[in-house]
């Protein structure tokens, strides 16, 4: 066990030493985490009940559902059935020497248990979580952690102590607390939501009643940029600060301006836009506002997507007659094909560890689906399959998930994929034509 | 072991300042322009002249404040906030039975401002509303035809060029009309290429409009791409007439 975390360390500080030093670019592809790694030994993990104490009904189960869903979805955990492994306990104290012992011998790296309830002497109805951790590799109680708050709180109480789990164990940070912007229909419109990363809470930040397009977020969350119908007859990509909800026009030109991408260190706007006849990528100085052209070609050139090195983009040119994902460098020079496999390839979304390019792919049987491709072309994986039509795929922040919308259930709706095409999920039940989903960086 | 920790600690630590620096030196001045010259900026990276739609149409602002003449600050020059309840903490020693020490969640959904929609905003989609009802009557009445197109194409069928010639007639006979030409797609493919596409279908209508003679002046293209169908249904039928250029009276 301690090998693994060990491991997992030191591969960390070799790829946040590798960039920091400027030797970790999108050919690195042999430099990444062990946690992603296809050999990577998920850490078996068992999670006792959250005994309720006092607190509503539903909150000892409620803390329960959700942290095990965030375990699972982490793919650095693989949950333990304990009562089927026989480890059964009414209930657990630091202690319980026995119990741990039990877990142990029964291959259960991480035990989880804890209390929930109303706060002691709390007069507005307050609600407590404790949270307690084993490790049997160590054989200690590792800790515990102690959150309060209000009923809107639980679904938060239980994503934090997954991602302080998930760091423990692995150094990074985890994606329960992640969100993904959105659109969706609204009247007659199509408006921008934001929900968290596993569907629930979903929050309006725009209502301006025609089309808001293709949201993305800004390397620190604080913001979203998207393409906005200022009218119904030209378009702008404005920028939104969630916190407030205050809006600027970034860009204004004539024509179409659509797929805006922030760099990675917010520095640049890459955006397509048509004022030139045809539409071209653009990018945009965000601290002196001057605009740059980098594609010059008939053909139309669209949705791009930055390396996590901020060095190239990858974006869809049609230049060839039909969509195609192409590669370039950030200052449009050195540009090649990506794609070569259909006459279809389009809307490019670039992986957080830099290794894959996700993007739509027509299949032979003319089928809209989600594939990745290394960014030297060599190797190409088809991640999902079946009827819909599946678009926009965008990275969870620790790069084991893509989120997309397909219309497999009818109406468009959100979904999220292992990036083995495994552990496919439903993630929007309510509204209608859910799509564009966007995944926020982590915290 | 202890080594590799020392040299991980280090390399962090050298990594840190350098980030930091990084930051530093990154600090931007806002200044240097607006969204103005921005445009006036983007005009001379030269091409031909911009579309003939410019930003004379449409029902303005709004419920949104007009373009700023400056942005928000965008650089990561300072670490990345966490707005909702700050950043991870470690778990706390519980040994001899301590209990670990408080952290309150607040909000829950603090970091969203709550979007109401505004008396502007509703006058807005009013607006467009009654914009929209305004041009579809206008059309009606003038029998302007659509252009509708096959799958992946924006070439302009032999049927689409007897429709156009029809449309053409009626545009020079009403010398005072502006008319706009709005490109749209079937629910096949990317929403962002849909909006290429859907662009590159109105375009082809406005060209060959102005092959028979109509003045490029009075001719806007719009692109919605797959997100305004007339139909919604997965068929062959529902999907040839969606793909589709829709001439509109314009009604301003």
């Amino acid at each position: 066990m301690n090998r693994v975390i060990i491991g997992l360390m030191i591969a960390l500080c070799v790829v946040v030493g590798a960039g920091l030093f400027g030797i970790l670019d999108s050919r690195a592809t042999d430099v990444f985490l062990e946690a992603t790694r296809p050999d990577f030994q998920k850490i078996p993990i068992g999670v006792f009940g959250f005994q309720n104490g006092g607190g509503p009904e539903w909150l000892g189960g409620r803390i329960e559902e959700v942290l095990k869903a965030d375990l699972q979805r982490s793919l650095v955990f693989s949950l333990v059935d304990l009562p089927a492994i026989g480890v059964k306990a009414r209930e657990v104290s630091t202690t319980d020497k026995a119990i741990f012992k039990q877990a142990a011998e029964n291959g259960v790296s991480v035990l989880v248990w804890g209390k929930s309830g109303q706060k002691n002497g709390s007069k507005d109805s307050e609600l407590l979580m404790d949270g307690f951790v084993y490790d049997s590799g160590s054989d200690e109680v590792v800790g515990g952690k102690r959150y309060v708050g209000s009923t809107s709180v639980v679904r938060l109480m239980a994503h934090r102590f997954a991602d302080e789990l998930v760091f423990r164990y692995t150094g990074e940070p985890g994606i329960a607390r992640t969100k993904i912007v959105y659109v969706a229909e609204h009247g007659n419109a199509r408006e921008l939501f934001v929900m968290d990363y596993d569907g629930y809470e979903p929050k309006q930040i725009t209502a301006d009643g025609f089309l808001n397009l293709m949201p993305r977020w800004s390397p620190d969350r604080r913001f979203i940029v998207f393409t906005a119908y200022r009218s119904r007859n030209t378009q702008d990509i404005d920028i939104l600060e969630l916190a407030t909800g205050k809006r600027w026009t970034l860009v204004s030109m004539a024509g179409l301006n659509i797929t805006p991408a922030l760099s990675p260190d917010g520095n640049f706007l890459a955006f397509a836009s048509s004022q030139d006849g045809n539409s071209e990528i653009y990018k945009l100085d965000t601290r002196t506002k001057t605009p740059q052209r980098l594609t010059v070609n008939q053909g139309g050139d669209l949705s791009p997507t930055w390396s996590p090195t901020g060095r190239e983009i990858a974006f869809t040119s049609d230049r060839g007659g039909a969509p195609q994902v192409f590669i370039m460098s950030a200052d449009g020079s050195n540009v090649r094909r990506l794609t070569y496999e259909g006459d279809y390839n389009a809307a490019p979304a670039w992986s957080p560890r830099g290794n894959w390019i996700a993007y739509v792919c027509r299949t032979a049987q003319r089928l809209y689906k989600i594939c990745t491709v290394s960014p030297d072309g060599q190797k190409r994986v088809q991640i999902t399959t079946g009827p819909g039509i599946d678009d926009s795929p965008s990275w969870s922040p620790d790069g084991r998930h893509i989120t997309f919308s397909s219309t497999v259930d009818g109406k468009s709706h959100i979904y999220m994929v292992d990036t083995d095409g495994k552990g496919l999920e439903r993630i929007t039940f309510g509204g209608t034509h859910n799509s564009s989903p966007s995944w926020s960086p982590a915290l | 072991m202890r080594i590799t920790v020392a040299t991980m600690g280090l390399t962090l630590t050298v990594g840190m300042l350098l980030v930091m620096q990084g930051g530093c030196s990154k600090k931007s001045i806002q200044s240097g322009g607006d969204a103005q010259s921005t445009e006036r900026g983007m005009a001379k990276s030269g091409g031909p002249a911009p579309s003939a739609m410019g930003s004379t149409g449409g029902v303005g602002g709004g419920g949104m404040e007009p373009p700023a003449a400056t942005f928000p600050d965008l650089s990561l020059s300072s670490k990345p906030d966490d707005l909702e309840t700050g950043g991870l903490r470690g778990f706390d020693s519980v040994s001899g039975g301590k209990a670990p020490s408080e952290e309150r969640l607040g909000g829950g959904g603090t970091m969203l401002a709550k979007v109401e929609p505004s008396e502007s905003t509703a006058r807005q989609i009013e607006d467009i509303r009654r914009e929209q009802a305004k041009e579809q009557a206008a059309s009606a009445e003038a029998g302007l035809r659509d252009v509708f197109f096959g799958y992946d194409s924006w070439t302009i069928t032999e049927e689409g060029r007897q429709s156009l010639t029809h449309d053409a007639q009626w545009i020079k006979a009403n010398a005072g009309a502006l008319v706009k030409i709005e490109g749209h797609c079937d629910e096949r493919g990317t929403l962002a290429y849909n909006l290429v596409l859907g662009e590159k279908r109105a375009k082809a209508v406005r060209n060959y409009l102005v092959e028979l003679g109509v003045g490029a002046n009075r001719l806007a293209v719009v692109s919605y791409g797959k997100e305004r169908p007339f139909c919604n249904e997965r068929s062959e039928s529902c999907y040839q007439q969606n793909r589709r250029g829709h001439v509109v009276v314009r009604s301003k």
